[in-house]
């Protein structure tokens, strides 16, 4: 299948704004330092201009489809379908398998994308954060592709966790740069990556979500959308029209958005994304941005719903490292503002128990952060518990990373 | 007139630098900072004072770690105004304040009431990093403080084209316009005597008045004295935090602790070209 073209149908401002009306929340922007504006100008002009250039984009759809394997299927589950009721109560479940990318996940879309945008403006080198490696590792194949060099940044804690990624980062010629800074997680792995993208002025940063300062959150979505792109259309050529549900998770909202973009003005497909309530909303250790009740507040470059500790970032956490963020995408945030996107959260324990459901009954084995959208998604389509609805579940990873943390898990519950 | 413009204009007057000097408040803890910010007026015409955001994104881990023990001694926006207050109290001192920190503080503080609260305290003036030319939030804060004649600083760098200078310029009122000498992280490396001539110089293609003051890596007295040959205010910051970070960890407190960092930053004053 060819990749159908990009449109723009949710425009931020010129200066990277999404702005809800209504209530005059502002969602994007460029706080950064003034030593970073030259080379954000850099990166948002040569973004524009690439995307009209009709020889990088040509080749850039070519290597998606080939290096990257962009043409994931989209195929009915029978088990999930039947444990959420059967088709008769709750209609159809799909699984859109972006786990089948090389690499993975849906991190090598953008992370592909952007590292081919460096070396069209002319940067030798790429500086990026990590935090279930997934993205560490997706830019760190892109780089070797490419011939780019790359430090990536990582937080100590998840350093330790996530060793086969790591590894295969470093196969492939990474450097990496553990961050011990506050939490040892993403947050401050991206703070970390933004410092050195300050002392660096010939490298280019690449962002491993929808956030960051304008243009990081516009270009990653415009790139990754691909994923949606494509899902847009072999749904249709499968079951004649669009999902009337789409279900992803929600770390900082790159794979939600990337799937669920060319959605977004289509009214009769509802959105859903995911988050982690880690032990528990009610424990206050968890990584749910909206579901725990952020507000507006401004870090890394962006204003964008925030968990907060008074006029600091608050601590996230769940065992999940791709969704241990205190804050969620720009655009995202503004989506939930204005009621296009609902937010649901899983907590840890069933996500993990979720995980086992899919390699025993299934024979997947998830992402961890797969884990918690089939959950809640399967929660939510009991309670809709409408027939002849169809249903789209985004398995955005595949769970190698995950096996040692869910065979400790399995022994535990023997 | 603001007193930041009077302190630079009477100062060019008589043909002299300003030192100035940056200290994160309430590092190690509110007590000490306290005492190190009294004994630290006694060298300093303008203090600095850092408000600690933990996901700030600009500091050199020197100053990430004084953020980190202020914060941790449970230091914020409002005790950082009880501190500048009591300190201007009990010092009646002339020395200039300002303060220097992330936009999301003062966001959750509120805008409003940050600016309200720097006139009742008397702060001279403001840096907040990541504020953005653009945003509506910065027109909103240079707005309400100009009205009440607070300085609103702006950061420049060597790699800043003209057109952001210009703007830069058009936006820093009633104070000074902070060049960094190199580009980078605060205190991580050495200042750079040739990007601050040309630096300082390329501000006077389009302002002869605004008065420049320079930071990021002035260290030494005689770096000092380099520095304060091209520009009208020298700043020095994480060779002072780092001061207040050894002098913690040789468990010294209070008073002692006061001295310990202001007779350093005393030398380094001295380095002004008298
Ligand atoms: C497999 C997988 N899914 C989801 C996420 C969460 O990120 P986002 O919400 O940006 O897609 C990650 C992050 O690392 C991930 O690795």
């Amino acid at each position: 299948m060819k990749i159908p073209p990009f449109k723009e149908i949710n425009p931020p401002t010129k200066d990277g704004f999404w702005i809800n009306k209504k209530t005059k929340e502002r969602f994007g922007g460029q706080y950064i330092s003034p030593l970073l504006v030259p080379n954000l100008k850099r990166v948002e002009k040569g973004f524009f201009k690439a995307i009209k250039d009709k020889k990088f984009m040509r080749e850039l759809n070519e290597e998606l489809l080939s290096f990257i394997g962009v043409n994931t299927p989209v195929h009915f589950s029978p088990e999930l379908t039947k444990l959420a009721g059967g088709e008769k109560k709750i209609g159809k479940i799909y699984l859109k398998r972006t786990d089948l990318h090389t690499n993975h996940s849906h991190k090598p879309v953008s992370a592909y994308s952007c590292c081919k945008l460096a070396k069209y403006l002319g940067f030798k080198k790429i500086l990026t954060e990590t935090g279930a490696f997934q993205n560490g590792r997706a830019v760190a194949s892109a780089c070797a592709a490419l011939g780019l060099d790359l430090d990536i940044y990582v937080g100590a804690n998840d350093a330790k966790k996530l060793a086969i990624n790591k590894d295969i980062s470093a196969l492939h010629g990474a450097n990496i740069i553990e961050v011990h800074d506050s939490t040892k997680s993403l947050l401050p792995a991206m703070a970390a990556a933004l410092r050195a993208f300050q002392s660096e002025p010939d490298s280019m940063y690449v962002v491993g979500s929808v956030a960051g300062p304008h243009p990081y959150p516009l270009m990653v979505r415009t790139f990754g959308s691909v994923i949606g792109r494509i899902t847009k259309k072999q749904f249709k050529n499968l079951v004649g029209k669009d999902p009337s549900t789409i279900f992803s998770v929600c770390g900082g909202g790159s794979n939600m958005l990337c799937i669920s973009y060319p959605y977004l003005k289509t009214k009769n497909t509802k959105i859903y994304a995911v988050e982690s309530a880690g032990k528990g909303l009610k424990t206050g250790k968890h990584g749910a941005t909206i579901g725990g009740g952020g507000k507006i507040g401004i870090l890394l470059g962006m204003q964008s719903k925030v968990l907060l500790d008074g006029e600091n970032i608050a601590e996230s956490f769940t065992e999940a490292s791709g969704l241990d963020f205190s804050s969620i995408g720009t655009e995202v945030a503004f989506l939930q503002s204005v009621g296009r996107i609902k937010f649901l959260t899983a907590t840890d324990l069933e996500a993990k128990k979720t995980f086992m459901m899919m390699a025993r009954k299934v024979g997947l084995i998830c992402a961890i952060e797969a884990c918690y959208v089939i959950h809640a998604a399967i929660k939510e389509i009991r309670k809709i518990g409408k027939p002849k609805q169809n249903h789209l579940i985004h398995l955005c990873g595949a769970g190698e990373p995950n096996v040692a943390q869910m065979m400790e898990h399995m022994k535990k519950n023997k | 007139m603001s007193k930041l413009n009077n302190l630079f204009k009477e100062a060019k007057k008589n043909k002299k630098k300003i030192f100035i000097g940056f200290v994160t408040s309430g590092d190690p803890n509110y007590k000490s900072s306290k005492e190190i910010i009294k004994e630290m007026t006694k060298s300093c015409q303008i203090i600095e004072a850092g408000i600690s955001f933990n996901t700030s994104t600009s500091d050199s881990p020197i100053i990430m770690e004084a953020n980190d023990r202020a914060i941790n001694s449970g230091m914020n926006m409002n005790k950082t105004f009880k501190l500048i207050r009591e300190v201007k109290r009990e010092t009646k001192t002339n020395t200039c304040f300002v303060i220097m920190t992330y936009l999301n503080p003062v966001k959750i503080f509120g805008l409003k009431k940050f600016i309200n609260q720097c006139n009742f305290v008397g702060i001279d003036g403001v840096i907040i990093v990541d504020s953005n030319l653009n945003s509506p939030e910065e027109k909103i804060l240079i707005n309400g403080l100009s009205k009440k004649k607070i300085g609103y600083i702006k950061i420049i760098s060597p790699t800043n084209d003209d057109e952001f200078i210009k703007l830069s310029i058009k936006n820093c009122r009633d104070s000074w316009l902070y060049i960094t000498s190199y580009f980078g992280l605060t205190g991580s490396k050495n200042v750079n005597i040739d990007n601050v001539k040309k630096m300082v110089k390329r501000v006077r293609n389009y302002s002869k008045e605004i008065p420049v003051a320079v930071g990021f890596g002035v260290k030494t007295p005689s770096q000092v004295k380099q520095v304060s040959k091209y520009a009208d205010g020298v700043i020095c910051g994480s060779s002072i935090v780092n001061k207040v970070a050894e002098g913690h960890k040789k468990r010294l407190k209070g008073k002692k602790l006061a001295t310990f960092v202001s007779s350093y930053v005393k030398k380094l004053s001295r380095g002004i070209k008298k």
